[in-house]
């Protein structure tokens, strides 16, 4: 009973700090002055290096994807519809979904234990002193730069995605790509792809402040370090769901479903 | 420094590559939604949707020309649907032409279906109340075609049975009466017109039936349906029946108008002691009215069979035959 | 650094009217970690030009001290003023005002690993005066390098230079706003001798070159001995004792013999 209480209070304490923590990214983060290079170079690495493993894991589900649908659709002879299920499934939620996730992998870990290395050795310390606000220079470049790079990584995902599918396609019957492209996007509505468009921009925040709030609080040690980057991982990939949950109920009570 | 020159040039082709998939997106999304490009509005009112819903397209002689907009509630029996139509069809559609409710495919989405209207009008403008025409359904078409086959069993069975009761009874002075023999001429070509339609149909329908054998067009589809087509091809074989019916019958009373016409010619007496007979007089008025009515009936099923969309063709190519015989014959 | 030196330079504070009042003011400080208590009740006042070197066990609370008075810790009571400015009460601007003339070296160096030593050195002078031209930046950071006798490892990673290096190349980044405080935390630990030694001579050259007041955190005697104008031996949160490093040598206190054995 005791743990369960002190297990309890702890989860209330991190909640605490966490909510505090991502909201100095509104009170903090927004001011003047704007650390743009730092950003830009965040965005590189958040972004454009994220690129080959979102593309590659986005590819291989399209496929993968198609060809574990088919066999269902072909017994109740709905063969043809098998490209809007898979872009609608694509669009609405796997492609978002499965970026966000992979993202949270690569992107929340290499977060903590950057943030949690230079945690460690007092680099952030070094900033403070500096005249450098390391919240701003550290955690307000990286949350922003995970907030506007998952978006576009989904983006691109989701073509990619959609690659797959188009392939998964073919192995069976001969379509072409246009007819395929305007099959998969005929009964698309903007219902379907802005909710899903919305809700990468709070799983790229999630993942970002996640990330940065593990590293920031790292305790001393390699241990510590790693110990952070896990858990930034973990409770990164626990929030996107989380979102995910609140983003459906949303769009349904807005009548977007 | 130039390292990160690079980064950033990086960074740029990423961010744009994304912003162009999602630009992309957007567009053929938006595409189908008519968000973007040029397009205006026409409206109609029907008095059932079938389930038609805002998002469907609604198809201009067949292309995509547009989706319903909105549906709004007139009345128990009108309900107004409201379309956007893109601006590329628009230098197409009439004021005159008629709107109707369909369905893509044959389990898809229900769509509004814009044909052309007969003769000449101006083009629609803006906000413009189009017609509206009923599109008729397999069901309506095979409860038409049994009420069809319902009148000529009807008819044919009557018929048989004067033609019967006037051959075995000697009662030619009945048609002494000028007026019943001008009636049955009427219904005799009634009868031949009738017959020219039912096997006008039986063969438009067995040509449907060999082109559905193929596999094209409408009936096609409908013919996979094997109660549809067993429903179908029973009722051509009773059209032929019915025809076959009607083709003897004509010959009977071609047969006994011809001894009508040599009695009366002829002056025979034993006509006009027949006629005293009311009771024979009145069953053969009767008789007469029936056949009237239903030859009228029969006739007016044709014509709806004509209009019907899956015969329209053939019919189409029958009157452009005819006009051009009639040309030449000019 | 002996004796003699001491009064001549203590004698050269009293003479200028300007440089009689102190640097660095620590009245009654307190600050605690949960329940244990690492500063309680702790008074120090540093002079202008002055080397303090502040002596403690591990854990005896030195490096929260030299933190709370750069203003990275908050104490939980007390006030600390530099240059006449409350440390705790100030915001975050007027802190990082105080900040460019208050350097500080850091036991584990933190140099920033993601950057070269050129970037390393770069980024104090561009937070601070966002407004330097190129050239003088340029300038400034081999004036720094050159000060700790490393100008060749300017466009070096921090992860391809030795112990010693890295303690200089930080002791460079501290030094290249020019501030007039420098607060060393524990700066030959983890070294060689030898290495200890020519940091040791560094920081000497450096603070009479530029005329640092110090504050330095040490367990190590031998930079004590080659450092100090006074010791202050912080022990149980309060400064136990100070005086001169002669004075310390000749002490009979148990608490202050241990560091000499």
């Amino acid at each position: 009973m005791h743990g369960f209480a002190t297990k309890t209070r702890f989860f209330l304490n991190e909640t605490g700090s966490l909510s505090r923590f991502t909201a100095r990214f509104f009170s903090v983060g927004v001011k003047p002055r704007y650390e743009v290079k730092e950003l830009l170079a965040q965005c590189y690495i958040i972004g454009y290096k994220s690129l080959p493993l979102i593309a590659l894991t986005a590819f291989i589900m399209g496929l993968v994807l198609t060809m574990q649908l088919r066999p269902s659709l072909v017994v109740y002879g709905v063969e043809s519809k098998l490209p809007i299920m898979i872009g609608i499934a694509i669009v609405r939620e796997i492609g978002p979904v499965i970026t966000a996730l992979i993202f949270a992998g690569k992107i929340a870990s290499s977060i903590g234990a950057e943030l949690g290395s230079m945690k460690v050795t007092e680099q952030i310390d070094a900033m403070e002193v500096s005249g450098t606000n390391p919240y701003k220079y550290l955690v307000a470049t990286r949350v922003m730069a995970a907030t506007l790079m998952l978006p576009v990584l989904t983006v691109l995902g989701d073509a990619i995605c959609l690659f797959g599918a188009y392939i998964g396609v073919n192995m069976h019957t001969v379509t072409s790509y246009r007819l395929f492209i305007a099959q998969v996007f005929q009964d698309l509505t903007f219902g379907d792809f802005l909710p899903a468009f919305i809700k990468t921009f709070f799983f790229g925040f999630a993942v970002g402040a996640i990330g940065c709030y593990k590293g920031y609080y790292s305790s001393k040690g390699t241990r510590g370090v790693g110990n952070s980057a896990n858990a930034a991982v973990v409770l990164a990939s626990v929030m996107i769901f989380v979102i995910d949950l609140l983003a459906v109920q949303i769009t349904d009570l807005l009548g977007l479903n | 420094m130039a390292n990160e020159t690079g980064n950033n040039t990086r960074l740029g082709i990423f961010v744009l590559a994304g912003l162009l998939a999602l630009i992309m997106a957007f567009y053929m999304i938006g595409k189908n939604n008519n968000l973007f490009g040029s397009s205006f509005e026409l409206h109609t009112r029907f008095p059932n949707l079938n389930g038609l819903i805002v998002g469907n397209n609604v198809l201009f002689a067949g292309i995509q020309g547009g989706t319903v907009k909105s549906i709004r509630l007139i009345s128990d029996t009108s309900i107004e649907v409201t379309m956007t139509i893109d601006d590329k069809v628009r230098t197409f559609i009439h004021k005159n032409a008629l709107a109707a409710i369909g369905t893509d495919g044959l389990m898809g989405n229900k769509v509004v279906n814009i044909s052309a209207g007969k003769g000449a009008s101006p083009l629609v403008d803006n906000g413009d109340m189009l017609g509206t025409q009923k599109m008729v359904s397999t069901d309506d078409m095979l409860q038409t075609l049994s009420t069809t086959n319902n009148n000529i069993a009807v008819i044919s069975a009557e018929l048989k049975a004067t033609a019967l009761r006037i051959n075995q009874s000697a009662v030619w002075d009945v048609l002494n009466d000028r007026s019943i023999g001008k009636s049955l001429k009427t219904s005799l070509k009634n009868i031949a017109k009738a017959t020219a339609n039912a096997s006008q149909i039986s063969l438009a329908i067995s040509n449907m039936v060999t082109r559905a054998g193929n596999g094209k067009g409408a009936l096609g589809v409908l013919l996979a349906d094997t109660v549809a087509g067993g429903d179908l091809k029973s009722a051509i074989a009773k059209i032929k029946t019915a025809g076959n019916n009607a083709d003897q019958m004509t010959a009977n009373l071609n047969a006994l108008v011809l001894k009508i016409d040599k009695d009366l010619t002829g002056g025979k007496g034993s006509l006009n002691a027949m006629l005293k007979d009311s009771v024979i007089a009145q069953n053969l008025k009767k008789s007469m009215d029936n056949i009237q009515k239903g030859t009228d009936a029969f006739n007016q099923d044709m014509e709806a069979l004509k209009h019907n969309f899956l015969f329209s063709g053939y019919f189409k190519k029958l009157e452009k035959e005819k006009a051009k015989q009639q040309n030449k014959k000019n | 650094m002996k004796a003699a030196d001491i009064t001549e330079d203590q004698e050269d504070l009293n003479h200028g009217e300007a440089d009689v009042r102190p640097v660095i003011v620590i009245e009654h400080l307190y600050k605690k970690f949960g329940d244990l208590v690492v500063l309680d009740d702790f008074n120090l006042v540093v002079k202008r030009e002055e080397n303090v070197v502040v002596l403690g066990k591990s854990g005896s609370g030195k490096s929260v001290l030299i933190k709370c008075i750069i203003g990275l810790l908050k104490p939980d009571k007390g006030n600390i003023l530099v240059f006449d400015q409350n440390i705790p009460l100030l915001g975050h601007d007027d802190l990082d005002r105080v900040r460019t003339k208050v350097g500080f070296l850091f036991q584990g160096n933190a140099l920033y690993d993601s950057m070269t030593v050129r970037e390393n050195l770069e980024f104090p002078l561009r937070r601070h005066w966002i407004d330097f031209s190129q050239q003088k930046v340029d300038e400034l950071v081999m004036e720094a390098l050159n000060n700790v006798g490393l100008p060749h490892t300017v466009d070096m990673m921090p992860a391809e230079l030795s112990g010693g290096m890295l303690k200089r190349v930080a002791l460079a980044r501290t030094l290249i706003l020019k501030p007039e405080i420098i607060l060393y935390d524990e700066p030959t630990t983890g070294l060689d001798p030898v290495t200890a030694r020519e940091i040791d001579n560094l920081i000497i050259r450096l603070q009479k070159k530029y005329h640092t007041t110090s504050i330095i955190i040490s367990h190590d005697m031998n930079c004590v001995k080659n450092t100090a104008d006074r010791v202050v031996l912080l022990s149980g949160g309060k400064c136990y004792a100070q005086g001169t490093y002669p004075d310390f040598e000749a002490s009979a206190d148990e608490n202050i013999k241990q560091f000499f054995e």
